[in-house]
């Protein structure tokens, strides 16, 4: 975690992108096995969501993409991979996980694999996960884990990119569900830090981060033997935050301008939270469900911040005014919450005479639930997908399938795991389609459809290494 | 689950939960509060009572209920609950936080249990483990509602206060150099005035910078504190201050402070001394919420008598009964007679004690607590009147809407009795 941010600017353009790729790899550390030059030649090549090459060739050069389309001429020296009857696709993006992370309530490192993960009741933002441990025995180490870094609630300088630390069985996970690129977020505490972006691939000593600073992250959390003690308590310090650092903005400027009497009070945790506070940079709240959702529009409404993103999403669809009042992106959990856990399923327990028990949970519950992401992308609020919660990336790809299942869209679904969320973590230029110049980072899947039941996955691409 | 709710929808519309917010129950016992009791029929259309009375017509084509041998009464009000809460009850890390708000649970079912109750509104009360604790929810018992459209609108913004021994945790086992400021009741006093001294500061300093803006446009926007910004809304009368109290002692000291600091205590919460300084209470003018009988349960509540609210009342004092408790919420109405058997309350004036006196205390009382044209359709149906042992409440509506059904209720019960628990995932 010492070494600092590679990219804190936008990486709007290719030649920042360029810039980003050149330090990507740490020179202090023992070179990196050279790069192997690709051409997937007689491939389906979907580019982005709806736009499809049927019978191409995408090659690569020093880990990006040097060539997509119909006709492309080989040159000698590179690795040739006839994919007659597969299909190459952008390397899916996980729009947030906190795996690799630690967390407020988790020490890091975590357990071997996220599916341990416990479920809080409450969602991704409803408490976190336990302490857990046996990662020595699961992965058969015989070392020592590391001393545990437990994240301070309040470090709204902290970077998720600086503190990612996965084992390689974490990402070998992510990559199996064909993720090339995953969105960084904290879960806990009430400001742990800022969003990240960064690669799955693992050459040893390599730097996986992609991207920092992306966003505030902001949680309904509480502070250990301190104010706020409740969650109740949290909303009151999170809206005198956000009012501080609005104020340390105004008094910033009123003192550059020679305003007699402006003295800003370089308060280290006022300053950490002034971008996000004048929407400088967009504001993360862990939220999942309808009435942290509504929590958070209120927030941003009296606070006016723009365009929030919302992380976990769980109950999105029954959220759908206040996500669209707001202007908020939904990253959409693929961790569904159970059906008889969701906010309102105690109405149709009213005569059981037994609180919380409800009838029982039917397929159409089932669907409802997963059919979230779905119901979102028809009420028009921008959807990307995310682990977030808890999951692996190893069934990342079987989730978007039965989120397909419930009713969203193909399309929609790999904009919602590819563009969108690029958009939304400033890395476009990188990473997100099949484009000349972005890094290859490519699934490729038998048959015409990456979401298919029973298709293996035949490679994953990272940053131009096979996997 | 669509289905399920439609299905659900479809059961409880047999009395019509979703219907129009038009009905009329006939030849019910009205017990209006206001002016007395009287055979009749009560008129409800869009949410609002628009008669009531002997002989009212009842428009053709509106859902009626046959209110034959029943009573209808306003809508009962909880002046003091912490029902249907979450995320915590008490901020008790500080023991100054008027800038908290409590936050309801919209489908917790006690919501439910209360509508069974005959109960339609309720003030959600911060805790009180702080001198100055945090602001309150009123709601309506809108079940099946999103959260934000069961607020009461119009309703006053209040906050708590607490006295005594749960302020100074007197019964904390904690070591004393880890337990919170203030440990004593002196020390509770204090914190008042140390904060209320502060607020004033703030609330100048604004006041300063207002009237500097006129001349000087460029002048800087003071730093908005949360904290002191509620105290000095409560200093405007805008936060309305509800204090939770036992002793006569400790009742004299906050309305010697609040007189002291400009402020108004607007309710004594509990209050069981009460009777002991009833005078002082109403040259105050505030008004006061307490138990039926809470005699000794605590050190503090050694002199709590169930005699104190008809002698509150006869000393010119707005007086409520409250439940807070989940459970002492379905029986409000019993616990109002108490009155009548403790003090020889009327049984209008007892009434009033969870319809009336609760929603001047809400700040409610224009649009509920009595049966009166242009107010809110909020009724409690019995099957006998609410002070008679057997009387059970056979409906409840809010706002026009059937939200409690006891028949249907009792269906329910059955068919989720049949049903396995839990369910599958």
């Amino acid at each position: 975690m010492a070494r600092r941010v590679l990219l804190s600017i936008a990486a709007a353009l290719p030649a920042a992108f360029s810039t980003v790729l050149a330090q990507a790899s740490n020179p202090g550390n023992p070179a990196a096995a050279p790069r192997v030059d690709y051409a997937l030649t007689n491939v389906r090549i979907v580019t982005a969501p709806g736009k499809v090459i049927e019978r191409g060739t995408v090659l690569t050069r020093d880990g990006r993409i040097a060539a997509v389309g119909a006709n492309v001429t080989i040159p000698a020296g590179v690795v040739r991979l006839d994919l007659s009857g597969h299909s190459v696709y952008a390397g899916l993006i996980d729009a947030a996980t906190s795996i690799g992370l630690p967390s407020p309530t988790r020490a890091l490192p975590a357990a071997a694999t996220a599916d341990a993960a416990p479920a809080g009741r409450g969602g991704p933002g409803g408490g976190g996960g336990a302490p857990q441990d046996g990662r020595g025995a699961v992965l058969g180490r015989s070392v020592a884990p590391p001393p545990p870094v437990v994240l301070p609630e309040l470090d709204a300088d902290a970077e998720a990119s600086d503190m990612f630390a996965p084992t390689d069985d974490e990402l070998k996970a992510f990559r199996a569900g064909g993720v090339t690129t995953v969105g960084l977020v904290f879960n806990g505490g009430l400001f742990p830090g800022r969003v990240g972006a960064a690669l799955t691939g693992a050459q040893s000593g390599e730097r996986l981060a992609l991207r920092s600073g992306v966003g505030q992250i902001v949680s309904f959390g509480t502070k250990r033997g301190g104010y706020p003690g409740t969650g109740i308590g949290a909303v009151a310090f999170i809206r005198q935050a956000f009012l501080d650092a609005q104020y340390e903005a105004r008094t910033e400027k009123a003192f550059k301008a020679g305003t007699p009497g402006a003295r800003p009070s370089n308060d280290p945790f006022r300053r950490s939270l002034m971008s996000a506070a004048t929407n400088g940079v967009s504001s993360w709240f862990v939220a999942s469900t309808e009435r942290q959702i509504t929590r958070v529009a209120e927030i941003a409404s009296e606070l006016e911040l723009k365009n929030p993103v919302v992380v976990g999403s769980q109950e999105g669809w029954r959220s759908i005014p206040a996500l669209k009042r707001t202007g908020a992106t939904a990253l959409v959990s693929l961790r569904w919450p159970s059906p008889d856990s969701v906010t309102g399923r105690a109405y149709l327990a009213v005569g059981s005479g037994k609180p919380g028990v409800a009838p029982t949970v039917t397929a159409a519950d089932s669907t409802e639930v997963r059919g979230n992401a779905a119901a979102l992308v028809k009420a028009g609020i921008p959807v990307a997908l995310a682990s977030f919660g808890g999951e692996s990336g190893v069934s990342f790809r079987d989730r978007i399938r039965a989120t397909i299942a419930a009713g969203m869209n193909a399309d929609d679904a790999l904009r919602a795991t590819t563009v969108t969320p690029a958009a939304l973590l400033g890395i476009t230029s990188a990473v997100g389609t099949i484009e000349v110049g972005k890094l290859a980072n490519l699934v490729v899947v038998s048959g015409n459809d990456l979401f298919a039941a029973n298709t293996p996955l035949k490679h994953v691409f990272v940053d131009g290494r096979i996997y | 689950m669509r289905f399920r709710i439609r299905l659900f929808i479809a059961l409880l519309c047999v009395p019509g939960v979703l219907a129009a917010q038009d009905l009329a129950i006939r030849n019910a016992t009205l017990i209006t509060v206001a002016n007395g009791d009287m055979q009749g029929n009560i008129v409800v259309r869009g949410g609002k009572i628009t008669a009531v009375g002997a002989n009212v017509a009842i428009p053709a084509g509106i859902k009626v209920i046959d209110g034959t041998g029943k009573f209808v009464m306003p809508g009962i009000i909880d002046a003091h609950s912490h029902a249907a809460l979450e995320n915590g009850i008490n901020e008790g890390a500080e023991s100054v936080t008027p800038e908290v708000i409590v936050q309801l649970k919209n489908d917790d079912p006690v919501i439910y249990r209360a509508l069974a109750g005959g109960v339609t509104a309720a003030l959600l009360l911060h805790g009180s483990a702080n001198t100055i604790g945090g602001q309150a929810r009123v709601i309506k018992m809108r079940w099946g509602a999103p959260v934000d459209s069961m607020y009461f609108k119009g309703a006053f913004r209040i906050v708590k206060f607490a006295l005594g021994e749960n302020v100074t945790r007197a019964s904390s086992t904690a070591p004393e150099d880890q337990r919170r400021f203030p440990m004593s009741r002196m020390g509770v006093e204090f914190t008042v005035n140390y904060w209320f001294q502060k607020a004033k500061e703030y609330d100048q300093n604004w006041k300063d910078y207002r009237a500097s803006v006129k001349a000087n446009p460029g002048a800087i926007m003071p730093r908005r504190d949360l904290r002191l910004e509620a105290l000095a809304d409560i200093l405007h009368g805008d936060l309305k201050v509800h204090s939770h109290s036992y002793r006569g002692d400790e009742i004299l000291m906050l309305i010697r402070v609040a007189e002291e600091n400009g402020f108004k205590v607007h309710t004594f919460q509990h209050v069981l001394e009460g009777y002991k300084v009833a005078d002082e209470i109403a040259k105050h003018g505030a008004m006061a919420s307490t138990f039926a009988d809470m005699w000794a349960y605590k050190a503090e509540a050694w002199d709590a008598i169930p005699y104190n609210m008809a002698l509150m009342s006869a000393r010119g004092v707005v007086v409520s009964v409250n439940s807070d408790s989940d459970e002492r919420i379905r029986r409000l109405y019993q616990e109002a007679g108490v009155g009548v058997r403790y003090g020889n309350m009327s049984v209008n004036e007892a009434l009033k004690m969870v319809t009336l006196n609760p929603a001047k205390q809400l700040g409610v009382d224009k649009m509920v607590g009595t049966l009166e044209t242009g107010k809110d359709g909020d009724l409690a149906v019995f099957s006998a009147h609410p002070f008679a042992p057997e009387a059970m409440v056979v409906y409840t509506i809010v706002d026009g809407k059937v939200l409690f059904d006891r028949t249907e209720a009792n269906t329910l019960r059955k068919q989720a009795a049949t049903q396995t628990s839990g369910g599958t995932r």
